[in-house]
């Protein structure tokens, strides 16, 4: 098990005049974690998450990162949020700069980088989030999603261990919503520690590690999001309402349905729970292959012929870069979140997918493939073949 | 949302990759031939090729370009009656004595003065236009850092140009809010509701003050404002066309002489 990266031990915070926001919270988060914090308006996510970079320094109690109590000092502050990087709820209220590249360029500036480095630190951050080319837009020409990216990307450019998002999918359309999801997900796979608040318990039960439920300034419940959001009273009493996999999995249950294993958190799992007691009626079918297109290493080959033998192939990305990519490449995505489960799906009917990622990713699908088809005893076969061929303007990765 | 309105057109127009600083040339250039010029006729010349480099270079809408151009237009010639009636002259055509000393009258001489002053006013604000619709604030930022103008002064027209949009929607949505809940359907009750608009506002601006300075706490701010981009190369076709321009202009500046239209 990782080490712990923040802790608290029971901190207390109460506002000038106002009443007690934190009664007394423990928790510890260790490196690479996803954890979500959810609860309802007022619970105290906000405050919380400002104690961890300095913004809000408790009452009483202790806040340790990296196993070193926050220093309240500006160069301890400086330090402590140069590794914690942490993005307002309001991207209009973070962006502060009048061009994108200014505003990302903030971070690395005020820490002393030369102009070189700086600029490094820009692409590479804007290059993170997709928003290639954007330098020079003035902000309030974006939509919503795109401030957002532009909120995170100024947080990446210092190359922060941990990022705190305060309600990262609020006023995001579902896809934009996912979107953030899946950024996030690849920034956590590249080793950051992510920390995010939300109301929105169906984004937050499949995507975190670990769940805290929050109310009245104290912590109801923190385990895995199974257990933690699978209490129907906690639930309730946090304002909150049941996952809708967790619900249909109670009920079933309740049916007489006998479920093996663990709680589903997908639509994947469910699946697999429900296949598990139906097998014996059904004709098993031959499962489909995944394959997985690297688009960073996708420059010397030509896809067509790929594509040819298999005209009806059904095509994922994930990654704003994979999509940015295929869009590129003019072709038509039929996933574009939740990609591995759903190619898993569609392999189970015997149906063969695609899917288009980044390098960091690769080792992702197949890892979650295998652990299914250990779970499952299905055997899928995932295939690492396929170059995309370049489009006009080079825009892939020049990686190795 | 007239600011909003030019600061986007700028943002695209045609003419956005090219050299902040030849533009800057071409209006101030422009600007200066026109106060030189003492015959009506350059500023015109000059107007008619900017508006050209605008409709067609700059793809801005001519529809735009004609109402940013009424509006001043309109102050131009009532300041233009007032140029022609009240300065005097030899060859005079009309007359109105009003009171002992006092007299408004229409003469050769101010009638040339009024056309110089109306056609300067014209080519002068086409040039104006021109500098407006094609560089943005963003692009100025640079060319003021590069003109050494002090960094906080730099840094706050920065902060400022971010926080008109933000304080502009926030304006937006309180008065639409107002005029929904029908806030400004008597006189009386506009004045309520626009006295409500100012509170809102400057509570608004008030937070998003406190909001900044915490966003760029979270962001290690030590003093250094943002680096600004770099401004786009000086290419040949650009700096020759500006180069033909203001020679052709100049030619007519000096070719007309003092050319009066009476």
């Amino acid at each position: 098990m990782s080490s712990i990266i923040l802790e608290a031990r029971d901190v207390h915070y109460r506002y000038p005049r106002g009443m007690e926001a934190i009664c007394g919270i423990s928790f510890h988060i260790r490196k690479g974690e996803k954890i979500a914090l959810v609860g309802p308006n007022g619970a105290g996510k906000s405050t919380l998450l400002k104690m961890f970079n300095g913004m809000i320094r408790p009452d009483s109690g202790l806040m340790l990162f990296d196993n070193q109590p926050i220093g309240y000092d500006t160069a301890s502050l400086r330090m402590l949020r140069k590794r914690v990087g942490f993005v307002l709820q309001n991207p209009d209220r973070q962006i502060i700069a009048p061009t994108v590249y200014q505003d990302v360029a903030f971070g690395p500036t005020n820490l002393g980088y030369s102009e070189p480095e700086v600029k490094e630190a820009v692409t590479k951050a804007l290059r993170h989030v997709g928003l290639e080319g954007f330098e020079r837009r003035p902000p309030h020409q974006l939509s919503g999603g795109e401030k957002k990216r532009v909120a995170i990307a100024g947080v990446l450019s210092m190359d922060p261990d941990m990022l705190v998002l305060d309600e990262p999918t609020s006023g995001l359309d579902p896809s934009g919503s996912e979107d953030i999801m899946e950024l996030l997900d690849e920034l956590n796979q590249e080793g950051k520690t992510i920390i995010i608040s939300t109301h929105n318990v169906e984004l937050a039960y499949p995507w975190a590690d670990r769940a805290m439920l929050m109310l009245g300034g104290t912590i109801l419940e923190e385990d895995i999001p199974e257990v933690a959001f699978g209490n129907p009273e906690y639930v309730r009493k946090a304002h909150l309402s049941l996952p809708t996999l967790l619900e249909l999995h109670s009920e079933l249950q309740k049916r007489g349905f006998n479920f093996e294993g663990k709680k589903p958190r997908t639509v994947l799992d469910m699946m697999q729970c429900i296949e598990t007691i139906v097998r014996n009626t059904r004709s098993p079918v031959r499962p489909g292959t995944i394959t997985i297109c690297n688009v960073d290493k996708a420059n010397q080959q030509d896809v067509s012929g790929w594509f040819s033998l298999r005209p009806k192939v059904t095509v994922g990305a994930m990654g704003t870069r994979a999509k940015q990519h295929a869009e590129n490449c003019r072709i038509k995505l039929d996933f574009t979140y939740g990609v591995i489960d759903k190619c898993i799906l569609k392999a189970l009917l015997g149906e063969d997918t695609l899917i288009m990622t980044t390098t960091s990713m690769v080792k992702r699908v197949t890892q979650r493939v295998d652990a299914y088809c250990q779970e499952s005893g299905i055997r899928i076969t995932v295939n690492h073949v396929v170059t995309i061929p370049e489009p006009a303007n080079k825009e892939g990765g020049d990686l190795p | 949302m007239f600011e909003e309105l030019l600061e986007d057109i700028a943002q695209k127009n045609g003419l956005r990759e090219v050299n902040t600083y030849l533009k800057l040339v071409a209006g101030l250039g422009a600007i200066l031939l026109c106060l030189a010029s003492m015959s009506y006729l350059p500023p015109l010349f000059i107007a008619l090729i900017l508006t050209g480099a605008i409709l067609l270079l700059a793809h801005v809408e001519v529809k735009t370009y004609a109402e940013l151009f009424i509006v001043p237009l309109w102050f131009a010639i009532m300041s233009v009656a007032g140029i022609i009636l009240i300065s005097g002259g030899q060859e005079v055509f009309w007359s109105w004595d009003i009171m002992p000393g006092f007299a408004l009258s229409i003469t050769r001489e101010s009638i040339n003065e009024g056309v110089l002053v109306f056609c300067r006013i014209i080519g002068g604000m086409s040039a104006m236009i021109f500098i407006a619709l094609t560089t943005p604030m963003t692009d100025l930022f640079i060319v003021f850092r590069q003109c050494r103008v002090p960094e906080v002064v730099i840094d706050l027209m920065m902060i400022i140009y971010r926080t008109i949009f933000i304080l502009m929607d926030q304006v937006i949505q309180v008065y639409q809010a107002q005029v929904m809940r029908l806030g400004y359907s008597t006189w009386r009750e506009s004045l309520y509701s626009f006295a409500s608009l100012c509170g809102a506002v400057f509570i608004a601006s008030w937070d998003a003050g406190e909001d900044l300075i915490r966003a760029m706490d979270a962001r290690c701010y030590d003093g250094k404002f943002a680096l600004l981009g770099e401004n786009r190369p000086i290419e040949r076709i650009p700096c020759i066309a500006l180069g033909i321009f203001l020679l052709l202009a100049a030619a007519v500046v000096i070719v007309a002489g003092s050319t009066t239209i009476l």
